[in-house]
């Protein structure tokens, strides 16, 4: 890395192009943790909700679903904590990366299977009327964070982080 | 300063990274986390030891029972904050009493308190209401004055005026619901919702199958919907 690093660092062409995708770097970190963090912030003060969000995609035992319902708000803050700061970025990218991804097929499978829940990924969530689901909606924005989780995953370097720190 | 500070491959004049401060925040992200979901993992159990309001029953979902010897069974799982429970019992409450009265059913109601602290305000006031046997009265009340959900308006003196507005004796409420009485109660109901798989309110449960409104053309807010379901049973 360091010797790629002496190359790039000579040639003002491409040191401006590193410098636009630790710009990138930077809106993917605030997009994806931003976006976890809010939706796991929303559901800690109602936890019911979001174990009944998590059963209703009748994907796992009942009381795994609740369980996981539980603790997944507060994995989302601190995942969306640590992109907001900028820790550990590569890893925290590729956590939430394959979250999304999970997500994804969760969604996906929900709607194969014919059900009407609401995704339940900012609080809500359960049944409603077949009417109002949002299934593909909901699986490009997921695909969109999946892509900037990524992206960390193969490039980490961007602006503000505190992975930058000491460096 | 802050082109100084970018990646490795920038070169900054210390190569060194210094991992101090990022092993704080993750510390300190981990502690909040693992905490975080401890605490709502074991606050959300279901407890054994419980003041159990009087009525209610650990084999029926912890909800509050009338006509314990009859059948079929109907449980109605309700969030007193949850606008479409106030639809349920404006459409239903006199037709689900009338049930209970002429005890053609027995009818358990489930206090759900999910919707944040107002419900569990107003459902730990639905134990203290039972205390004095007032639990139907006191449902049908706090129907019929239903604030918007998360409001904020359900705190315990507006909850505490709204009993003795209905004729509870103020000071026998107010100690109830002042002293939390029955708030692990309400966690047992909700543990046991959870088990149920009770994933919205309100829901009717008829002999263990869960009828759902909107679903399989079943619509349980209007009178000729919600008989319907009865007939399926056996209530006439």
């Amino acid at each position: 890395m360091s010797s790629d690093g002496q190359v790039i660092e000579n040639s003002p062409r491409a040191s401006k192009r590193e410098e636009l995708l630790d710009w990138l770097g930077l809106f993917a970190r605030l997009a994806l943790g931003g976006v976890v963090f809010v939706a796991g912030a929303i559901k800690i003060p109602t936890p019911y909700k979001a174990a009944a969000a998590m059963r209703a995609y009748e994907l796992l035992p009942n009381s795994l679903a609740s369980f996981f319902g539980y603790i997944l708000p507060w994995f989302e803050v601190g995942l969306g904590a640590l992109l907001i700061l900028g820790v550990f970025t590569r890893l925290s990218g590729l956590v939430g990366a394959l979250l999304m991804v999970l997500f994804i097929g969760a969604i996906a499978s929900a709607w194969a299977r014919g059900l009407s829940i609401d995704c339940g990924c900012f609080g809500g969530g359960g049944e409603i009327d077949p009417s109002q689901t949002k299934y593909l909606q909901e699986i490009i924005r997921d695909i969109g964070l999946a892509i900037c989780g990524f992206y960390l995953y193969y490039r980490p370097s961007s602006r503000f982080a505190l992975d930058n720190r000491g460096k | 300063m802050a082109s100084k500070n970018r990646g490795p491959q920038r070169g900054g004049r210390n190569n060194q990274p210094d991992p101090i401060t990022r092993w704080i925040v993750i510390g300190m992200v981990l502690l909040v986390v693992v905490i975080g979901a401890v605490f709502t993992v074991v606050s959300n159990k279901s407890a054994s030891n419980v003041a159990l309001p009087p009525g209610a029953s650990a084999a029926d979902g912890y909800g509050i029972v009338f006509n314990a010897d009859k059948s079929p069974t109907i449980n109605i799982w309700e969030d007193f904050q949850c606008p479409s429970c106030k639809r349920f019992e404006d459409t239903n409450g006199a037709k689900i009493a009338e049930v209970i009265n002429q005890g053609k059913a027995k009818v358990v109601f489930n206090t759900l308190s999910f919707l944040g602290p107002e419900s569990v305000v107003a459902g730990m006031g639905a134990g203290c209401a039972a205390d004095q046997g007032k639990f139907l009265e006191y449902k049908k009340f706090l129907y019929d004055n239903q604030q918007q959900e998360g409001s904020g308006t359900w705190d315990k003196p507006y909850i505490i005026s709204m009993a003795t507005a209905m004729g509870l004796d103020e000071t026998k409420f107010s100690a109830c619901l002042n002293t939390d009485k029955y708030r692990k109660w309400l966690t047992n109901v909700s543990a046991a919702g959870g088990e149920a798989n009770i994933n919205g309110t309100p829901t009717v449960v008829i002999d263990g199958n869960i009828i759902e409104s909107d679903q399989q053309g079943i619509n349980y807010y209007t009178p000729e919907g919600f008989n319907a379901q009865l007939v399926k049973y056996g209530i006439n």
